[in-house]
């Protein structure tokens, strides 16, 4: 309890005024956040996030559009989990309503689903491997990953934004023959992400930035309520997939991945055997995939009432709140991303390291700033502010582990 | 059995269940809110909490504080006053709750005491205008907001 | 302009084109794609097109997102931080006039609204081919014009 209450208080006692803003380009984000650090000698000791700079307002534009172009609104909210919204923000429409979504869309947004948290893996893993300064890792993965790019493509018509769920089922069918394509590229991921389980694991430059590096305990983690693999990686066994099954995940179940170690080793490890497992739950798709619509016939408009509705986005849980009072535009939409849930634990996760540890612990939570709206540092033993650039922050890393540190 | 549980934790704080396939919801009067959710989190496997969304009904804004159970949701419901739309905070007994209260600060304008963030911007940028209600609220008008933070 | 088309430096900058990479309140979308003209697939940096850590070594600014209160005044720091010549790429329909989020009530009217832009890539997100195409455009032909067609190279 006191614990706590110091955590709140330390909020305050560190005041935003007191501190010197680092900068836009965070340290290991692509994206511009703002965390301040407070150190004490070497380690950091409090962690205040300020979030903000990428919200745009959504929430309260999504109420001035009709629910057909909010589908293309909500989407972009992030580009690595586009689907993921596309996904939750239809079915919790869809619940709202008496649309019978074919069984032939629910297998086919299964299969994209997971072709979409593939690709977000691999993007995040290629990240680390940057940030601890593994570029070789990068490089290859993201060529890797662009396998995955072109099934969505092929599939759906975009890389990125996919527009591919809508109310009653899915935009298009699945092109002819186009099984024939994917299963070998699936059987291709399979073999490279086997191969990168083996490499961050035996590969020194990973191994010795990340076991023990950003450890979170079971009791923090029921605390501070993460999702996704944060949460999944410190023992507690949790995923909308498998709790609340949606689309055809009563059917295609995934082999729930856990860890105990709470660290970014078992982080890297949980996140590639996702991989693995949603290639063969990809495939499953494919073998199950029924015939028939692909879509069901829709009304205008959604009848009023309350929905709440989750998936299992590649971070972790995305949740939308919907309410519909019979209009031609949705009463409110909410969206809590997974990011969002994230950022306590990552907080958490950084205390006691030192600057050194700081991208790779804040890559490993994999933020995505996109979907949830960045490094200052208050050295309280030497009573300065300043700010560290980016890559000198990445540059400090590389070197601290290279003198022989651990 | 859960449905007890509830039914109970509803009883204890002047307040009532009501339950569809997928949600069971406890209203309750926004004093015993923070004491209501804590019961709640203490209930077998619904310690997650998942969100609190915050809505404007005209008069008053209604806050749900959204509980995880696995297939249900649990929802605790309260509502306060647009004219003084003061609440306790819940981030001293859960903490998960603290990112949660201060996007609702910003964007609903409700005050949460004893959050850290209170009268500080969490989401939003430190020079909104003073004079603009908070942006999710029914009165505001994006246009508007624009136009004062000079995006035009 | 014609900085980049004339003499032995020019030349040589014509080969070496450092960009720095600001996401402006972005989802992510024109970053990963920016990022992925980078990786073996489409390689830029076989044609000299180098990501660098700060905008005080970089030639061309790479911008994307809808530049919201919080990132207009960062913006517009990282601009003046880069020495001249410098020149300004808006990458993706946000940077160009909002794109899908024109009218919400934090975003900005364009990367043009803050700084001046040298070239326009649109896209939602533009593929890695375009930005290629894009940022090549811009050293070896006229940027910004709209008159010139610029179709998707091949």
């Amino acid at each position: 309890m006191s614990e706590r209450t110091e955590a709140s208080a330390g909020l305050t006692q560190y005041s935003p005024e007191g501190m010197m803003p680092f900068g836009p380009v965070h340290p290991s984000l692509k994206e511009p956040e703002y965390f301040k650090l407070i150190l004490e000698g070497e380690k950091i000791v409090q962690v205040i996030p300020r979030i903000g700079y990428v919200h745009r307002g959504i929430e309260r534009a999504a109420q001035d559009r009709t629910w057909v172009k909010d589908i293309y609104l909500f989407e972009r909210i992030c580009g690595i989990c586009s689907f993921a919204h596309s996904l939750s923000f239809t079915q919790g429409v869809e619940a709202l309503t008496k649309f019978e979504v074919p069984k032939r869309a629910k297998y086919i947004r299964v299969l994209v689903a997971e072709l979409e948290r593939i690709h977000s893996h691999l993007l995040w893993l290629g990240l680390v491997g940057h940030w601890a300064g593994f570029d070789t890792l990068f490089m290859w993965v993201w060529k890797d990953r662009e396998h995955i790019l072109d099934l969505s493509e092929a599939i759906t018509g975009n890389r990125v934004h996919k527009s591919y769920s809508t109310f009653g089922g899915v935009r298009k069918d699945l092109p002819d023959g186009i099984a024939d394509k994917i299963r070998p590229e699936l059987k291709y991921i399979e073999k490279r992400a086997t191969y990168y389980a083996e490499l961050v694991r035996s590969e020194e430059t990973m191994s010795v930035r990340t076991k023990g590096v950003g450890r979170v305990t079971q009791e923090k983690a029921r605390e501070l309520c993460p999702v996704g693999p944060l949460l999944r990686c410190t023992g507690i066994s949790r995923d909308v997939r498998a709790e609340d099954p949606y689309a055809a995940y009563d059917d295609i179940v995934p082999d729930v991945q856990t860890r105990v170690e709470g660290d970014i080793a078992s982080l890297l490890d949980l996140r590639i055997a996702e991989v693995i497992d949603s290639a063969r739950m990809a495939s499953e798709a494919l073998d199950k995939l029924p015939g028939g619509a692909f879509k069901a016939p829709v009304t205008r408009t959604i009848p009023a009432g309350e929905s709440d509705f989750h998936v299992e986005a590649p971070r972790g849980e995305l949740f939308y709140f919907v309410k519909s009072s019979g209009r031609s535009v949705p009463d409110r939409v909410k969206i809590r991303t997974p990011t969002m849930a994230n950022i306590l634990t990552a907080t958490e996760m950084l205390k006691g390291h030192t600057l050194a540890d700081v991208p790779v612990v804040l890559t490993g939570m994999d933020p995505c700033f996109g979907c949830m709206d960045r490094v200052a540092v208050l050295d309280t033993n030497r009573s300065k502010e300043y700010s560290i650039s980016g890559e000198d922050l990445r540059q400090l890393g590389i070197d601290y582990y290279r003198r022989g540190n651990r | 059995m859960q449905s007890d549980a509830l039914r109970d934790v509803a009883a204890r704080f002047g307040g009532a269940l009501t339950e569809t396939s997928k949600v069971s919801t406890i209203s309750v009067p926004p004093e015993k809110v923070v004491d209501a959710c804590v019961a709640v989190s203490k209930l077998p496997g619904l310690y997650h909490l998942s969100t609190i969304t915050g809505l404007d009904e005209g008069e008053k804004i209604v806050l749900h504080y959204q509980f995880w159970e696995g297939v249900r949701f649990v929802d605790v419901k309260t509502e306060v006053g647009k004219s003084s739309p003061k609440l306790g905070s819940l981030c001293a007994v859960l903490p998960s709750a603290t990112l949660y209260e201060a996007e609702i600060q910003d964007i609903l304008g409700v005050d949460f005491e004893g959050n850290p963030y209170r009268g500080k911007k969490l989401l939003l940028s430190d020079d909104y205008p003073a004079e603009a209600p908070p942006p999710l609220r029914k009165e505001a008008d994006p246009a508007e907001i624009r136009r004062l933070m000079k995006l035009e | 302009m014609g900085s980049f088309r004339t003499g032995l430096t020019q030349w040589a900058r014509k080969r070496s084109i450092w960009v720095f990479h600001v996401n402006a309140a972005s989802c992510n979308g024109c970053d990963i794609e920016i990022l992925a003209s980078l990786t073996p697939r489409y390689d830029a940096e076989r044609l000299g097109v180098e990501l660098v850590p700060s905008p005080r070594h970089a030639d061309v600014l790479l911008v994307t997102g809808t530049v919201n209160p919080l990132m207009r005044d960062r913006l517009r720091t990282i601009y003046e931080q880069m020495p001249e010549p410098r020149h300004v790429v808006a990458i993706g329909a946000c940077a160009l006039g909002g794109g899908v989020m024109k009218e919400c009530y934090n975003v900005g009217h364009g990367i043009d609204s803050v700084i001046p832009v040298d070239l326009y890539i649109p896209g939602c997100p533009p593929r890695p081919e375009a930005i290629i195409y894009g940022i090549l455009k811009l050293v070896t032909g006229k940027p910004a014009d709209p008159q010139v067609e610029t179709p998707i190279a091949k």
